[in-house]
């Protein structure tokens, strides 16, 4: 069999182990538009934020792979032709597959205001990253506040870089979170040494001598070095719409990961799954989300019909001085329940959001031990054994949660 | 393969393995000096109580494939393909926090290591002694029988048989038809007294 892996990141690099774990012998060809070998975009805040050097980025040896194994570094994919099974590459040369996973991930959303020149970058890409790196000197503005924005945020921080974040809804981490939770998060950001604005937005940006000014809606002008995009992500969809694969936000699958042309699989961030706590396909571009999609997708792929249980949103937000696990969707919505209990003194809250006694949302602050389990029960969609309120008040430990076959 | 089985049924709560594990992971490998080292190793097991107070010890499973590995942003979490078992290297580490998300039964917990650096921390089954031929600090240490050391096929094999005896006796059908166990530990100590009446 030969497989092709269109995209080397999170889900391309997984499924490609993945493949190699269970069938050793299989072919495959793996595609990547990047010259770098693979490496983690989460980490680029990090790196940023000198908390990271480069090699440790690095995730994979290149060098490692078994003969069987093909890299193709710098081209992209032009078309995909789904009834002949083969696809061409930029340079001209046409590949012939069995099999393929349709990789691409996704791309910063850029909006209209955005413009190297005026040093407004979006953090994506290494090369972004690098070139960020280039023109900071000690100030600078983050746009979004969404959770790459408040990562960007920090690292900037970390390297004593006077930071002011603009968002544009009521309070950071909207789509997550309900307004009681972000606003304390919204507290714990200041006081980190973060100036957020709230309910702002660009009115116009402007060169002057090598500084950038910001000007605010509010009127209020700002001076940084950089300004740092991070509206979210879009999904890289083109190739699959130019092959007639069905595309709505993203390219659509079945449970099985599979696309509606044969033997097309698609993984990662440009894929539309279903979401367990919304019960809608939704997107979630998120590494480790990805790296499972592409674990589930090589399954597929080696023809064990595996399917995919579905994603949920999930991230962790890590500090010096706070530690904020989230996942689902904790909204204040009709039939929703919020538990919550706040320990002032420990600085430490549970929150949990359930819906027909399963639960869809949770938010830890300061408490990793057990945010895990939660999270898992929200991926189970399992109905709760003990009480909610004993769980938020954290008397509850693993063995009331699993009862008796 | 090897692994630590965990038999909660059986646990005190003496908190015995704690101490061993701290023990065995620090410096000096000494009870006596462990407690006056500058950075303090970290227990790896945890002990939670149920809402029966029922003890529970949990350390990690060493998943396959292990959500923790999957969640791991630069590949620190890795596994050891002679024996199974999910490590960390703490030099790769970024303190991220996505591990401790990803993992289902709440083991990975985050400390200083010896290099003063904060990074995940978790069970590595003592992979350094067992090299050499012990079993891990937490199972030597071990009373009661609540955690040992054993290959895990023949124990599954093992409680399959004991279980299959019991349905076979119709203990188990009329357990289930009282259904009033309140956790699995109440549910196994229920089995334990059944079997030991019928003897």
């Amino acid at each position: 069999m030969h497989a092709v892996i269109i995209g080397l990141s999170a889900a391309g690099l997984s499924c490609l182990d993945t493949l190699l774990k269970f069938s050793p012998q299989v072919n495959v060809t793996a595609i990547s538009e990047e010259k770098y070998s693979p490496y983690c975009r989460c980490v680029l805040t990090h790196y940023l934020g000198k908390v990271v050097r480069e090699d440790q980025m690095y995730i994979a040896d290149i060098a490692k792979y078994p003969e069987n194994v093909k890299f193709i570094f710098g081209e992209k994919v032009e078309t995909i032709d789904v009834n002949r099974k083969a696809l061409t590459l930029s340079g001209g040369k046409e590949i012939l597959y069995d099999k393929v996973l349709v990789a691409t991930g996704a791309n910063a959303i850029k909006p209209n205001y955005c413009d190297e020149e005026k040093k407004i970058f979006t953090l994506r890409f290494m090369s972004d990253a690098k070139k960020l790196e280039q023109h900071i000197k000690d100030r600078a503005t983050v746009l979004g506040g969404g959770f790459v924005g408040i990562k960007a945020a920090y690292g900037l921080l970390e390297r004593n870089i006077k930071v002011e974040m603009i968002v544009s809804s009521p309070y950071p981490l909207s789509l997550v979170l309900d307004e009681k939770t972000a606003r304390f998060i919204e507290k714990e950001i200041r006081e980190c040494g973060i100036d957020v604005r709230t309910q702002e937005d660009i009115a116009e940006i402007n060169m002057k001598q090598d500084r950038v000014v910001v000007s605010l809606t509010s009127g209020a002008e700002l001076l940084s070095d950089v300004v740092v995009v991070g509206k979210g992500v879009k999904p890289r969809v083109e190739i699959a719409r130019k092959a007639g694969i069905k595309v709505d936000l993203g390219i659509m699958t079945n449970e099985f990961l599979e696309t509606s042309a044969e033997d097309v699989y698609a993984a990662g961030d440009c894929c539309e799954t279903m979401d367990i706590a919304r019960r809608v396909p939704w997107i979630n571009a998120l590494w480790p989300v990805a790296v499972e999609q592409g674990y589930f997708a090589a399954l597929n792929m080696l023809g064990e019909d595996v399917a995919y249980p579905g994603s949920i949103g999930m991230n962790s937000l890590k500090t010096h001085s706070f530690h904020l696990i989230s996942g689902g969707v904790m909204k204040e919505e009709s039939g929703v329940t919020i538990f919550e209990r706040h320990f002032p003194q420990k600085k430490q809250f549970r929150k949990l959001a359930l819906k027909d006694n399963i639960i869809v949302g949770m938010a830890f602050f300061n408490c990793p031990d057990d945010a895990g389990t939660y999270i898992n029960l929200i991926k189970k969609g399992m109905p709760l054994n003990a009480d909610p309120q004993n769980i938020v008040d954290g008397e509850v430990s693993i063995a009331d949660l699993f009862k008796p076959l | 393969m090897k692994v630590v089985v965990v038999k909660p049924e059986r646990c005190v709560g003496c908190l015995q393995c704690r101490f061993a594990c701290a023990v065995a992971h620090s410096k000096s490998g000494s009870p006596y000096a462990a407690p006056y080292e500058t950075v303090l190793s970290k227990p790896r097991i945890h002990i939670g109580l149920s809402k029966n107070k029922d003890p529970f010890p949990n350390k990690c499973r060493h998943c396959d494939p292990a959500p923790c590995e999957m969640a791991c942003l630069t590949k620190a979490i890795f596994k050891e393909p002679s024996t199974g078992t999910v490590l960390i290297n703490p030099d790769r580490c970024i303190n991220c926090g996505m591990c401790s998300m990803a993992c289902p039964f709440g083991v990975v917990r985050y400390h200083f290591y010896p290099n003063n650096r904060m990074a995940a921390h978790k069970c590595d089954q003592c992979i350094a002694r067992q090299k050499e031929g012990i079993a891990p600090a937490c199972v030597e240490v071990c009373k009661v029988g609540a955690l040992r050391f054993e290959d895990y096929n023949k124990v599954m094999d093992r409680d399959t048989d004991e279980l299959s005896t019991l349905v076979y006796k119709g203990i188990r059908t009329g357990a289930q038809e009282k259904s009033s166990y309140q956790s699995l530990t109440e549910y196994k100590h229920g089995l334990e007294e059944l079997r030991r009446r019928q003897s």
